[in-house]
C-alpha cells in the first residue's frame, strides 16, 4: 500500500527502536572539522571501510592507465625518425656533431632509489600513526622516539617525493637543452607524457601527504587516522611500484 | 476502452513491408553484391556465409520457436497453477554450452583455411597496381606498365591483381564489392590485397572507399574495368605515353609509341613528348553497366554559361592550362608546364569515363561546372576553386585575380577533351 | 512518541533539507541522482533519435539534399556519441543509481557526494558536447575518431576539440561513478546477502563497473595523447614523424569493445529481473547467468581487434582474434537460452516490462547470429564498415541495450513513483517500437551486404540500394510515433498513473519489501537476506524451497541490530526515525561545474589565449576550492 495510507498514524516503536543504525558507509574524511567528533561505527560486508576499497578499485584503474601509457612508449621504441634518441648516439642535424644517449641512467638511478626511500618512510609514517597511542618503553632513546613520530616520517616522505621531483624537473631541463622535447620526435612524445604523467601521480602524492602533516600538526594524527594515512600510503607505494616499471623498461633495457 | 483493435495486429499491417523486402532481396538487380561469384575470393565467401547461415537460420529457428511456444503454451490464464519451480539444469546448460561450440567449430575451419589462404602472397605474374589514397580520389599506378591514372582503374579479366595499398593523408579503404574483400590504407604501411577477376569477362563495376575520411567520404568511389588481354595490354600501352598537342592526325601516330623506360607517370620528368597512339583501347561506354554512368545532380546554385562549350578552342585553352592554378596541382605528361603531382594525373584524361572520383560523367558540360566551383560540386574538395566571382573555400572571398571566366573554362574544356 | 504525517513523495527531508530546485541541485540521495540520469539520458536519447531521423531522410532516396556532407558527418558523428556515452551508459547509471542500493539492502550508495558529482559531470558534460550542434560546429570525426584524421592536420577547427574534451570529461563521470557502484556491491550488501545471493541485476552492473574502471584509463589515455597532439603539438598521432595510426585504433578498441559490454550487461540484468518475476519462476540457471556474465565481461578485454581486420594485422592476428570472438558467443547464447528457460513452465504475465524483455531475447539473437558471421575475417573483409554492422549493432543495441532499458523503466516505474505506466500505451509502444525496429534496420543488412559502405552522406542511383533505403527511412520515421507514446505515458503516469503498492509485480528482491516509491532511507530495518529470493521467502516460500538457504543464526551480523526479512509499508522522514542520512550540498554541482569550465578553457586555448587562461584558471580555482570544503565537510551532520 501506498506510504499515504499511513498519513497520522504513530509510528511503531519497534521501527524507531531498530532504525537507527548507521548504515551508509560514511566517507567524510578525518578532515579537521570531522576530527573531533564521535567516530560511528559503520557495518560493512567486508568489515573495511569503504574508502579501503575504493582506492583498490581506484588502484586497479591506475595500472590500466599506466599500462596504456608504457605500452605506447614501448611500441614506439626505435621508432623516432629523428634524435635525440635515448640509448644510441645521434647527430644533431643543425651542427653535424654527434651526441651521446640522452638517457642519463646514473642520475635517474639516484633519483630512483630517493623514491623507494620514501616508501620506507612512508611504512614508518604509518607504523608511527598506528602506535601512536602506546606509550614508548621506558628508556626509550632518541631512535625509539625518531620512530614513533609521525610527523618526522612524514616530512622525510614528503620530502623524499620532492626530490624525486626535482630529480625530475632537472632532466626535463637538461633535455630541452639537448634538444629534446614534447614536440621533437616519438621519443620525446612519449618520454615526456609518461614520466610527466607519473610526476604529476607524486605530485598529487606529495601535496596529500602534506595535507596529513598539516592536520598532523593541528591536531596530531592518532590510531583513528589510520586509515586515511593507510589510504595514502597505498598510494604511495603504488606510485612508486609504477615507477619500478618505468624505470626498467625506459631506462635499463636499452633498444 | 476500445478492444476493437490490439496493437499486436500492427504486425499484420507490417507484414506487407517485410514481403516488399522479401521481393526486393530476392528479384532485384544487385550490381554491388558481395555475393556476385566474379572471384574465388567471393565464391569461397559466399559459400563460407551459406555455411553460417545455415547454422544461424537454425539456431535462430531453434531459439525463436522456443520463445515462441514457451510464451504461447505459458502464458498467465485464470486459473493457471502455481508453475513448477525449476532452478536449472545441468545437463541442459551444459547442452546449449556445447552445440554452440560445435556450430562454432564448424564456422571456424573455413574462417581459419581463409584467412591464411586470402593473406598468402599473390602469383607471381599478378598484375600489380600501386594504389595511393587522397582526399577524396584514388590515384592508380601501374609499375609493371608506366601507369599513372586516376579513379578508374582498368584490370585484365582471368590474371591475378595485386594491390599495393598507400595512402597520403588519412586512412581509406579500398573495396569492389563485387570482387573481393576490402583493404584499409595505412599511413606508414603498405597492405597488400589481390584477387583474380577470374570470370567476369569484360565489366565494369563500383569501387568505393569504406573507411571515413572526412567530409566527401561518400564521394569516394572509382569505377574498375575488367577487359580481355589484348585490351588491356592497348590501354596500358596508350596510358603510358604522353599526351601530344595539338593532337597529331591519326595517321602520323602508329610509329610513335616507344615508351619510355624511365617513365614513372607524374614524377617523370617530362621529356620530349612521344606521341601517343590514337587508338588505345578504352572500355566502352555503351558496354558500362547501369550503375557505373554517375548520377550525381550538379548543385542548383552553380552557374555556367553552357553555350559557350561549343565554341571553346582547344590551343587557346592549352595556352590558358599552362599558365592558370590548374598546373600547381596537375600532371599532364607531355604539357611541361604541368608537372605537379598533388592532383589526378589528367595525361589521357578525357580517355576516362568519369571525374570527380566518380561523381559526375566525364562531359565538357560537367568538366566545366567542376572546374568552375569544385568545392560546390563536391565538398570539401581540394581542388582550388578557379571561377571568376566564385567564393574560394579557404578565404570564403570571391576569386579575382587569376580566377578563369566561363569563356576561359570553355577554352580549357576543349583542351582537355582532346586528352585522348 | 511523535505523531506524523508521512509524506507521500520524497522531498527531500535530510538535514539541511531544501526546497525546489535546490533540492535537486544539492541532493546526494541515490534514488533522486537516479532520477535525474533518468530524465537527463531520456532527453538525450530523445536527441539522438532525432538527429538518427534526419540521417535516414537524407539517406532516403540517392542523391538527396537534405544536409550538406559536413551536416550529416557530424550528425553521425554525434548520434554515436550521444547513444553510447549520453544515451545508454546514462540509461544504465539510472538504473545502478536507483537499484543497487535497493537491491542490495543498503540506505545509499557507498560515496553519496561522489555520486552527486558523476552525475553533473555528465550532464556538464553532455550538454559540453551537445551544444556545437546547433551551430553545425559539432565533431564531425565519427565517435571513433580514428587518427590522422581527427588531428589537427586534417580536422584543424573546433569540432574535434569538442568531441576529445567533452569524451574525457564524460570518463571522469563513468569512472567516478563506477569506483562508487564497485565499492557499494562490495561493501554495502544487506547481512546474509553473499555475491551468489545477489540480484541478477546487480550482478550484471557489477561486471560493468569492473569494465569501466578497467577500460576507460585505456580511453583516457588515447584521448590524452590525441589531445595532445591537437593542442601541444606532439607527435602521438603524427604520422610524419613515424606515428603509426593505428595505435589509436588498438587504444580506442580495447576500451570500445568492453564498452559494448558496458552498455548491453546492464540491459541482460534488468531482464534477468523481469522475466523471473513475471513468469513466477526464479531465474534458470542463476549462478551460470552470474558466471556468463563475468566471462563475457573477461572476454570481452580480449576481442578487440575484431574491429580491425581490414586494417592488415596478419593472418595470425586475424586467427587469434576470430577465434576469441566466435568463444564470446557462448556465453551470450547461454544466457538466451537461461532467459527462454525461466519462462518455459511458468505462468507468464505479458506486461509492458515483459513484452520488451521478450522482445530483447528475440532481436538480440538475431544481432547475436549476425555477430558470428563478421567474427570470420575473411568473411567480415566483405561486412566491415557496410550496412550489414550498422543492421548488427542496431539488433544489439537498440534490440537489446534499449529494449532491456525501456523493460527496466516499465518494470521499476512503480517503484519510482508509486504509479504504474499505462499498460495499453506501454502496449502500443511496444509493438510499434518492435515493428519499426525492424523496419529500420533489417533491411540494413541487404544494403550492406549488396555493397553500400556506412557513413556516407549521399549515394547514387542505380546501386541496388534504393528499396532498403527507402524501407530503413520509413522505419525511422515510425519510431517517432512510438517513442512519443512513451515519453507521454512516462509523464502522465507519473501524476495519472494506477496507484502502485509496495511490491508492484509480486518480485522476489528486497527493492519491493518497502514502500513505492521508497523513502530516503530506503530500509527502516535492514533485512536479513536468507536466499536469492527473500522477498519470495515470505510470501511464496514454494518457488523458493529449492535454492540454497541460511538460518539466521549462520549469518553474521556483527553487533548489529538487524532483523529478519520483513516488509515495510509505512514512509517516514529519516529524522523521524533518527536515521542519519547524508547531508544535502551542492558542493559536488560546484566542483564539477568547476571541471567542466576548466576544459572549456582549454577548448579556447587555440582561438583566445586569455579567455583560454581564464577559463582554466576559474575552473581550476573552483574544482580545488570547491573539493577542498567538500572533503572537509563530514558527509553526515551528527545528532
Amino acid at each position: 500500500m501506498r506510504a499515504a495510507d499511513s498519513a497520522g498514524r504513530p509510528i511503531p516503536s519497534s521501527v524507531l527502536s531498530l532504525g537507527a543504525q548507521p548504515l551508509v558507509s560514511a566517507n567524510a574524511h578525518a578532515a579537521p572539522a570531522h576530527g573531533g567528533h564521535e567516530e560511528h561505527h559503520h557495518y560493512t560486508t567486508t568489515g573495511l571501510d569503504s574508502r579501503k576499497i575504493a582506492i583498490w578499485a581506484f588502484i586497479g584503474s591506475e595500472c590500466m592507465l599506466f599500462a596504456s601509457l608504457i605500452s605506447t612508449y614501448l611500441i614506439y621504441k626505435g621508432r623516432s625518425i629523428v634524435g635525440p634518441f635515448p640509448h644510441t648516439a645521434w647527430t644533431n642535424p643543425q651542427t653535424g656533431q654527434v651526441m651521446k644517449p640522452i638517457l642519463n641512467i646514473p642520475v635517474t638511478s639516484a633519483s630512483t632509489f630517493v623514491l623507494l626511500m620514501s616508501s620506507l618512510a612512508m611504512v614508518l609514517a604509518l607504523a608511527a600513526v598506528e602506535n601512536k597511542d602506546k606509550p614508548l618503553p621506558a628508556g626509550a632513546g632518541l631512535g625509539d622516539r625518531m620512530l614513533a613520530s609521525s610527523k618526522l616520517w612524514l616530512w622525510a616522505t614528503c620530502l623524499l617525493g620532492a626530490g624525486f621531483l626535482a630529480f625530475q624537473a632537472y632532466e626535463f631541463t637538461s633535455f630541452v637543452h639537448e634538444g629534446l622535447t614534447i614536440k621533437t620526435n616519438l621519443f620525446g612524445s612519449t618520454f615526456f607524457t609518461l614520466t610527466g604523467f607519473h610526476g604529476a601521480h607524486v605530485t598529487a602524492g606529495v601535496i596529500w601527504l602534506g595535507t596529513l602533516l598539516a592536520i598532523d600538526y593541528k591536531r596530531g594524527l592518532g590510531p583513528k587516522d589510520a586509515l586515511n594515512v593507510d589510504i595514502a600510503a597505498l598510494y604511495w607505494h603504488f606510485v612508486d611500484v609504477v615507477w619500478i616499471a618505468i624505470f626498467t623498461l625506459l631506462y635499463l633495457i636499452p633498444d | 476502452m476500445t478492444r476493437n483493435f490490439r496493437p499486436r495486429q500492427l504486425v499484420r499491417a507490417a507484414l506487407p513491408a517485410l514481403l516488399l523486402l522479401a521481393i526486393a532481396a530476392c528479384g532485384g538487380n544487385y550490381p554491388n553484391s558481395t555475393f556476385l561469384p566474379n572471384t574465388e575470393f567471393n565464391r569461397d565467401l559466399t559459400a563460407t556465409w551459406n555455411t553460417m547461415m545455415f547454422w544461424g537460420t537454425i539456431v535462430f529457428v531453434v531459439v525463436e520457436v522456443i520463445l515462441i511456444v514457451a510464451i504461447v503454451r505459458y502464458r498467465r490464464r485464470p486459473g493457471t497453477p502455481e508453475p513448477k519451480h525449476v532452478h536449472g539444469n545441468t545437463l541442459m546448460e551444459i547442452t546449449w554450452t556445447v552445440l554452440p561450440l560445435v556450430v562454432l567449430g564448424i564456422i571456424a575451419v573455413p574462417t581459419v583455411r581463409y584467412i591464411w589462404k586470402y593473406q598468402a602472397p599473390a602469383p607471381a605474374d599478378a598484375l600489380k597496381v600501386q594504389v595511393i589514397g587522397h582526399q577524396w580520389w584514388w590515384e592508380f599506378k601501374y609499375p609493371q606498365y608506366n601507369v599513372s591514372t586516376a579513379n578508374e582503374v582498368y584490370l585484365q579479366a582471368g590474371r591475378a591483381v595485386e594491390f599495393e595499398l598507400r595512402t597520403v593523408d588519412v586512412i581509406h579503404s579500398f573495396w569492389i564489392p563485387a570482387l573481393g574483400g576490402k583493404r584499409d590504407l595505412i599511413n606508414n604501411k603498405t597492405n597488400i590485397l589481390w584477387f583474380t577477376p577470374d570470370s567476369t569477362g569484360e565489366q565494369s563495376f563500383i569501387g568505393s572507399c569504406n573507411e571515413y575520411c572526412g567530409d566527401s567520404h561518400a564521394n569516394m568511389r572509382f569505377r574498375a574495368y575488367t577487359v580481355n588481354a589484348a585490351n588491356f595490354e592497348s590501354w596500358a600501352r596508350h596510358q603510358a605515353a604522353n599526351a601530344v598537342f595539338p593532337p597529331p592526325p591519326p595517321a602520323a601516330t602508329e610509329a610513335a609509341t616507344a615508351v619510355p623506360a624511365a617513365n614513372t607517370g607524374a614524377t617523370q620528368p617530362a621529356p620530349a613528348p612521344a606521341a601517343a597512339p590514337s587508338t588505345g583501347f578504352e572500355f566502352p561506354r555503351e558496354q558500362m553497366g547501369a550503375h557505373t554512368l554517375p548520377s550525381t545532380p550538379i548543385p542548383a546554385s552553380l552557374k555556367f554559361n553552357e553555350a559557350l562549350l561549343a565554341n571553346g578552342d582547344a590551343t587557346r585553352g592549352f595556352e590558358t592550362y599552362s599558365r592558370s592554378l590548374c598546373i600547381g596541382c596537375h600532371t599532364i605528361r607531355g604539357n611541361p608546364a604541368s608537372r605537379s603531382p598533388i592532383g589526378p594525373d589528367l595525361t589521357h584524361l578525357a580517355s576516362r569515363h568519369t571525374i570527380a572520383a566518380g561523381l559526375f560523367p566525364n562531359d565538357a558540360k560537367h568538366l566545366a561546372y567542376w572546374i568552375k566551383n569544385a568545392v560546390a560540386m563536391k565538398p570539401g574538395a581540394k581542388m582550388q576553386v578557379v571561377g571568376k566571382g566564385e567564393i574560394d573555400a579557404v578565404t570564403k572571398k570571391p576569386v579575382a585575380a587569376g580566377g578563369l571566366t566561363d569563356e576561359q573554362i570553355a577554352d580549357i574544356v576543349a583542351y582537355l577533351r582532346t586528352l585522348k | 512518541m511523535a505523531t506524523v504525517a508521512a509524506s507521500p513523495t520524497y522531498a527531500s527531508h535530510a538535514t539541511g533539507e531544501k526546497e525546489g530546485i535546490m533540492a535537486w541541485l544539492t541532493t546526494t540521495d541515490h534514488k533522486k541522482i537516479g532520477t535525474l540520469y533518468l530524465h537527463t539520458s531520456l532527453f538525450f536519447f530523445i536527441f539522438g533519435g532525432l538527429e538518427a531521423v534526419l540521417m535516414r531522410w537524407q539517406l532516403m532516396k540517392p542523391n538527396m539534399t537534405v544536409v550538406t556532407a559536413d551536416q550529416f558527418n557530424q550528425l553521425f558523428t554525434m548520434h554515436g556519441t550521444t547513444m553510447v556515452f549520453l544515451a545508454i551508459m546514462p540509461l544504465s547509471a539510472a538504473f545502478f543509481n536507483y537499484l543497487i542500493p535497493l537491491q542490495l539492502g543498503a540506505r545509499d550508495v557507498a560515496f553519496p557526494r561522489l555520486n552527486a558529482f558523476s552525475y553533473w559531470v555528465y550532464l556538464f558534460g553532455g550538454l559540453f558536447i551537445t551544444i556545437p550542434i546547433f551551430g553545425w560546429m559539432a565533431p564531425n570525426g565519427g565517435w571513433f575518431a580514428y587518427a590522422p584524421l581527427s588531428g589537427r592536420t586534417y580536422s584543424p577547427g573546433i569540432n574535434m576539440d569538442f568531441w576529445v574534451l567533452g569524451i574525457q570529461i564524460l570518463g571522469v563521470s563513468s569512472l567516478a561513478a563506477a569506483f562508487n557502484f564497485a565499492t557499494t556491491v562490495i561493501n554495502l550488501r544487506a547481512p546474509g546477502m553473499n555475491l551468489m545471493r545477489m540480484p541478477m541485476f546487480t550482478w550484471m552492473s557489477f561486471v560493468t563497473q569492473f569494465l569501466i574502471i578497467l577500460a576507460f584509463p585505456v580511453i583516457t589515455i588515447a584521448l590524452v595523447f590525441l589531445q595532445f597532439d591537437r593542442f601541444f603539438g606532439t607527435n602521438f598521432y603524427q604520422v610524419s614523424a613515424g606515428a603509426d595510426p593505428l595505435l589509436w585504433q588498438h587504444l580506442f578498441w580495447v576500451f570500445g569493445h568492453p564498452e559494448v559490454y558496458i552498455l548491453i550487461l546492464p540491459a541482460f540484468g534488468l531482464v534477468s529481473e523481469v522475466l523471473p518475476t513475471n513468469s513466477k519462476k526464479p531465474l534458470f540457471g542463476y549462478p551460470v547467468m552470474a558466471y556468463s556474465g563475468i566471462l563475457i565481461g573477461f572476454l570481452g578485454f580480449g576481442v578487440w581487434a575484431h574491429h580491425m581486420f581490414a586494417v592488415g594485422m596478419g593472418p595470425i592476428g586475424d586467427t587469434v582474434f576470430s577465434l576469441t570472438t566466435m568463444l564470446i558467443a557462448i556465453p551470450t547464447g547461454v544466457k538466451i537460452f537461461n532467459w527462454i528457460f525461466t519462462m518455459w513452465g511458468g505462468s507468464i504475465r505479458f506486461t509492458a516490462a515483459m513484452k520488451f524483455a521478450i522482445g530483447l531475447i528475440a532481436l538480440f539473437t538475431i544481432g547475436g547470429i549476425s555477430g558470428i558471421s563478421h567474427s570470420s575475417p575473411p568473411s567480415d573483409l566483405q561486412q566491415t564498415d557496410t550496412y550489414y554492422i550498422v543492421a548488427h549493432f542496431h539488433y544489439v543495441l537498440f534490440g537489446g541495450a534499449i529494449m532491456g532499458i525501456f523493460s527496466g523503466i516499465y518494470h521499476y516505474f512503480p517503484k519510482m513513483y508509486g504509479r504504474y505506466m499505462n499498460e495499453t500505451l506501454g502496449t502500443w509502444h511496444f509493438w510499434l517500437n518492435f515493428i519499426a525496429m525492424n523496419l529500420t534496420f533489417f533491411p540494413m543488412h541487404f544494403s550492406g551486404m549488396l555493397g553500400m559502405p556506412r557513413r556516407i552522406y549521399t549515394y547514387d542511383a542505380n546501386q541496388g540500394w534504393d528499396t532498403f533505403n527507402m524501407i530503413s527511412t520509413a522505419g525511422a520515421f515510425l519510431l517517432m510515433p512510438a517513442t512519443l507514446i512513451f515519453i507521454y505515458n512516462f509523464f502522465s503516469s507519473k501524476k495519472g498513473g494506477e496507484p502502485a503498492p509496495p511490491n508492484a509485480w509480486d518480485a522476489a528482491t528486497l527493492e519491493w519489501s518497502i514502500p513505492s516509491p521508497p523513502p530516503e532511507y530506503n530500509f527502516a530495518k535492514i533485512p536479513v537476506v536468507h536466499s536469492r529470493y527473500p522477498l519470495w521467502d515470505l510470501t511464496h516460500p514454494e518457488r523458493t524451497k529449492d535454492v540454497p538457504h541460511t538460518d539466521a543464526g549462520m549469518v553474521h551480523t556483527g553487533e548489529h541490530d538487524v532483523v529478519d526479512m520483513h516488509i515495510e509499508t509505512e514512509t517516514f522522514t529519516a529524522k523521524q526515525l533518527g536515521i542519519p542520512m547524508p547531508s544535502a550540498t551542492i558542493k559536488p554541482f560546484w566542483t564539477a561545474l568547476g571541471m567542466v569550465i576548466m576544459f572549456t578553457g582549454l577548448l579556447m586555448m587555440p582561438h583566445n589565449k586569455t579567455a583560454g587562461y581564464a577559463g582554466i584558471g576559474v575552473g581550476a580555482a573552483m574544482l580545488v576550492g570547491f573539493l577542498y570544503a567538500w572533503l572537509t565537510t563530514p558527509l553526515e551532520e551528527h545528532h
